[in-house]
């Protein structure tokens, strides 16, 4: 298992600030894994995206972004995790345009679209916690 | 007079930092801070009485030795005031009612300590001394019966602790303070509005672009396209770090709302993994007038406003001229 210098970044998340810390540690743990600039901006783009689901639904959480190897893959997974309100309709939020609060509707399908691994695991009042994997080509 | 109006602002200072009552009865409780504690405090008002000049000394010499924290005692007036300062701060640590007022005093020691930039290990450093000199006196004080002398140093431990904590506090709430401020000032210095000629506008947004700020870069050129009666507008997002779909939101609805206003827009700067990302998302760019770069934005505009750039031709001299481009329509 290959160790870069930062393995690992946790990004309590509360404010717009906290989106844009969550942001370029990611980016710089993507391009230090050797991802390439459009990947490393969509890995960026999807932690972004994930970072204010959490500030616009359940107001603070926290942002993983962790190295992963699988076999011989090796790529980036975000983790988005909080206790708020919880997805009532998981398969609805992954639906383009559907949103509850005044958005474009495309922070989770558009996420998912950016990664390539994606999975949402949350109920009512249970908090919601996503894992999106990109896979280095 | 002045008292009570000192005591106004001091009570909005343990407000302001969010210092309410629940919330010191709270510490207190998580120091187990209680009425024992309160009681052995106040037995021991006749030992710190007796020795606080000898300590307070004994702590200048101390701090004095150390040529970092010299430079703040230079002038020995302000070292005769701020020594006043501290025998108060530390006859007050034996008098009991650990209270609000009490809460609000060392606030405001705070408060000077971090104004005056006395750096934090100074500040801790000092209660540290303390806790060595009072717990010298109190082994002098109970001779053979140690565990006295300790149970009264537990009690000012917890004190200190709890002082330690209104202090940090109060460093943190201004430096928070500090950084809010500049970042208003920031966030005013950095939505330009330029006129590049008459009625054509460049906006270049450098930085995050969160809600608040979109709003208010919307304002800012809403109001300008009014007062230059514009027709065309370059918003250059070179300077902006990234583009989620929230951001590509804000620009959506800024490019509508100054259609609406009469003026178009053309977007500049968009790197090629920002587009691709933001396609990948799934935002409906087809309203967006994108073109590649600054250079390349102000040439579309020349288009719609039917300039054209000539360049000039040293070989016929009649053309010099400072005026406006002879050629435009």
């Amino acid at each position: 298992m290959s160790r870069t210098p930062v393995d690992d970044v946790c990004v309590a998340i509360r404010s717009d600030a906290d989106v844009v810390a969550a942001r370029s540690l990611g980016r710089s743990l993507a391009e230090q894994h050797g991802f390439g600039t459009t990947d490393v901006t969509m890995i960026a783009t999807a932690i972004s995206e994930l970072a204010r689901n959490i500030l616009k639904y359940a107001h603070e959480g926290e942002i993983v972004v962790e190295t992963v190897e699988r076999g011989s893959m090796s790529g980036v997974s975000v983790v988005a995790r909080d206790d708020g309100p919880g997805i009532p309709d998981v398969g609805l939020a992954l639906q383009d345009g559907f949103s509850t609060a005044n958005s474009l509707g495309l922070g989770l399908p558009g996420t998912r679209r950016l990664m390539d691994e994606f999975e949402i695991v949350s109920a009512p009042g249970s908090g919601t916690v996503i894992t999106a994997i990109k896979w280095r080509r | 007079m002045a008292a009570t109006r000192q005591r106004v602002h001091a009570d909005d200072l343990a407000d302001s930092i969010g210092l309410g009552s629940e919330e010191l009865a709270m510490r207190k409780r998580f120091l187990e801070f209680d009425d024992d504690d309160v009681q052995r405090l106040e037995g021991m008002y006749g030992l710190t009485h007796e020795h606080v000049d000898a300590v307070i000394e004994a702590f200048y010499e101390h701090l004095l030795s150390f040529p970092e924290t010299t430079s703040f005692f230079r002038d020995p007036r302000l070292l005769e005031h701020v020594k006043g300062r501290q025998k108060n701060y530390f006859i007050r640590l034996t008098q009991g009612d650990y209270d609000h007022d009490y809460v609000t005093d060392r606030l405001r020691l705070g408060s000077i300590h971090e104004r005056i930039g006395l750096p934090v290990r100074s500040f801790l450093g000092m209660y540290a001394f303390y806790l060595r000199q009072i717990a010298a006196l109190l082994v002098q004080e109970h001779p053979g019966d140690p565990e006295h002398a300790f149970q009264k140093f537990h009690s000012l431990t917890k004190l200190l602790f709890f002082d330690i904590g209104l202090g940090v506090d109060m460093y943190i709430h201004q430096r928070e303070r500090t950084i809010a401020v500049q970042q208003d000032a920031i966030r005013e210095l950095s939505t330009p509005v330029l006129t590049i000629r008459d009625r054509l506008l460049v906006l270049p947004i450098i930085g995050i672009l969160d809600t608040s700020r979109a709003q208010q870069l919307t304002e800012e050129l809403l109001r300008s396209i009014r007062e230059s009666r514009a027709q065309v507008v370059i918003l250059d997002v070179t300077g902006v770090p990234a583009v989620d779909s929230a951001v590509a939101n804000h620009l959506l609805q800024t490019v509508e709302a100054s259609r609406l206003m009469g003026a178009q827009v053309i977007v500049t700067g968009l790197s090629a993994s920002v587009a691709q990302a933001l396609v990948t998302l799934g935002v409906d760019l087809t309203k967006l007038n994108a073109v590649g770069d600054l250079q390349g934005g102000i040439e579309v505009a020349n288009g719609i406003m039917r300039y054209q750039v000539v360049a000039i031709d040293d070989t016929i001299p009649e053309v010099v001229d400072a005026g406006p481009d002879p050629e435009a329509g």
